[in-house]
């Protein structure tokens, strides 16, 4: 064997083992609760690892939806997720059009002080956030949920999706003016469908931080009228005497959209995410 | 209407949300560092300094602060290790690899509230699987709840940051990776240079950008983060897991003193403000000596 094959084969070899190793770490978890799920409660506490087929059950499922609030709070998120999304997109495709196609003085201080708020401790910002949202009569409201986390996703959709625009053409937007386009119409007809698949990343972003979400909504949540899937896991795992295989089809059913929106934006996503730093120096 | 105008209308709603939602919040927590605010009261005085004064004898403070600063330094050294190996074995064109890339970042998109709970369940004692796999290796006399013991749980806490965050690293390093000129590498091995020295002189100068990005943006997320430590220690056992986000939490909505917990906030800032500026300094100066 010639040394240029034996390193390949060592290379291939390396390359499987990080594969095994990294699998085992990543995906078993998930594939652990998955399980979990479709055991009857003997099973999940027996400590053993298998089951036998006879102890498979939908059961877990049947509670969770038809025992338990838990579809009512997963409705409240899929709404409250939506309206973030809806809103955010509709605010920072606006700012970062304006960004990339318009002088507007101090653009570049603007660009960095949006970005900077990134550095602002969560924390810290929901004291005074609470303030607000009660003193706008928000509280306990869908709408006061979406505009806090809004402003969770804001900073960085601007970021990206001027990043995006930036990379079209300016000339495509030109001719169309010409042709007695307004700028809702050149943003509608020109610029949205060549800049979709960056504003498919941004939208995936903030339905996936606004599902997610826990800070937030814990505390402008009070009532069932606005928690969601994410205060109802922490309350279902916290109880006393906890039952995880119906947990473990709660965390299920709470993973699944987020899981199937990724397989639509998959590759895409890290381009948009780490904006261009992909191209090197 | 002039073209100025124009960008200005565009950005107005997004600064409008900022302004009220960030800007507002954030010079109001700084003013209110310096007050006895408390929730369940309506009014509150001006105090000076006295919230700082208090910080320095809190012992929960340091412990938090010290532990914040550890879990991010730790977290984000071994995602950048851990990322970097992740991403050098995607590279290689073998059977399976395009099904792996695809499936390896879902534990980034998941809620980590999701996250919490399956490591949780994981480590619960007699049923969850650490245990049953310990158990089974004739370990049966390690049986506890993971996060429940002062002596691990802090690693837990390390094991959450890495599932969630190091294969986005990977698949983030990757992308840069690929986007190396492949004459570069046939260059040098015409040259003679082995794996590792290729690595050094052409891979990590080739995707370092990549990681200035993804090193700057997860120091800010890990040392801001709340929800990990909150969920599944709430900071415990005895403060072995606290960290400065869940302190101040606790601090604002369990004990109502957000005049306290506000000054505690306003310290998380500074010393991410001190980071930014060092951090952006030393990558400039490496930018002007090259």
């Amino acid at each position: 064997m010639s040394a240029t094959s034996r390193q390949k084969l060592l290379s291939a070899f390396l390359s499987y083992l990080v594969v095994f190793i990294s699998l085992l770490f990543f995906i078993l978890p998930m594939l652990w609760i998955v399980y979990t799920s479709f055991r009857n409660t003997d099973a999940v506490f027996s400590g053993q690892v298998l089951t036998e087929a006879g102890n498979l059950t939908l059961e877990n499922y049947n509670t969770i939806l038809s025992v338990t609030d838990f579809p009512r709070y997963f409705l409240n998120t899929v709404i409250i997720a939506s309206v973030v999304t809806l809103l955010s997109l509709i605010c920072s495709i606006m700012a970062a059009y304006g960004l990339s196609r318009f002088e507007v003085r101090g653009k570049n201080a603007l660009i960095m002080s949006i970005f900077s708020t990134q550095m602002f401790p969560q924390v810290l910002l929901i004291i005074p956030m609470y303030l607000v949202i009660t003193t706008l009569r928000l509280l306990d409201t869908v709408l006061g949920v979406v505009l806090g986390q809004i402003i969770l996703v804001l900073p960085f959709q601007i970021w990206m999706l001027t990043g995006y625009f930036n990379n079209i053409p300016r000339e495509i937007d030109d001719s169309a003016s010409i042709d007695g386009c307004n700028i809702g119409e050149r943003l509608l007809y020109i610029v949205l469908p060549i800049a979709a698949p960056g504003i498919a990343v941004a939208a995936f972003f903030s339905f996936v931080v606004s599902w997610g979400d826990y800070l937030i909504v814990s505390i402008i949540s009070q009532s069932q009228r606005t928690a969601t899937v994410t205060l109802v896991l922490q309350r279902l795992s916290a109880a006393l005497l906890v039952r995880w295989g119906q947990v473990a089809a709660a965390v299920v059913l709470t993973i699944v959209p987020t899981i199937l929106l990724f397989a639509f934006v998959q590759t895409r996503l890290v381009e948009g995410l780490t904006g261009g730093a992909v191209k090197g120096e | 209407m002039k073209e100025r105008h124009k960008g200005i209308i565009l950005l107005l709603p997004a600064l409008l949300v900022m302004a009220l939602f960030t800007v507002y919040p954030m010079v109001r927590g700084v003013t209110m560092s310096f007050t006895n605010a408390n929730i369940m009261r309506k009014t509150n005085d001006f105090v000076g300094l006295e919230n700082y004064a208090r910080m320095l004898a809190d012992e929960v403070f340091w412990i938090s602060l010290r532990q914040s600063v550890s879990l991010t330094v730790i977290v984000v050294l071994l995602q950048l290790v851990f990322g970097l190996i992740l991403a050098s074995a995607m590279t290689q064109k073998l059977p399976g690899m395009g099904v792996y890339k695809s499936i390896i970042m879902a534990s980034w998109v998941i809620p980590v509230a999701a996250t919490v709970t399956m490591f949780k369940f994981m480590a619960q004692p007699d049923i969850g699987l650490i245990n049953i796999l310990l158990r089974d290796l004739g370990f049966a006399g390690m049986n506890k709840y993971w996060f429940g013991e002062p002596q691990v749980a802090f690693t837990f806490i390390i094991l959450l940051h890495l599932w969630r965050n190091v294969p986005f690293y990977g698949v983030a390093f990757l992308a840069a990776m690929q986007a190396i000129p492949k004459d570069y590498y046939e260059a040098a091995q015409i040259d003679g240079a082995n794996a590792l020295q290729r690595f050094l002189a052409i891979t990590l100068p080739g995707i370092r950008n990549m990681i200035v990005v993804m090193v700057t943006i997860h120091v800010l997320w890990t040392f801001n983060n709340f929800d990990f430590v909150y969920l599944s220690t709430g900071g415990g056992p005895i403060n072995r897991t606290d960290v400065l986000p869940v302190y101040v939490y606790r601090k604002s909505w369990a004990s109502y003193t957000v005049g306290y917990a506000a000054s505690m906030g306003v310290v998380m800032l500074i010393l991410l403000m001190i980071y930014f500026v060092v951090y952006t300094r030393l990558f400039e100066r490496q930018e002007t000596n090259r």
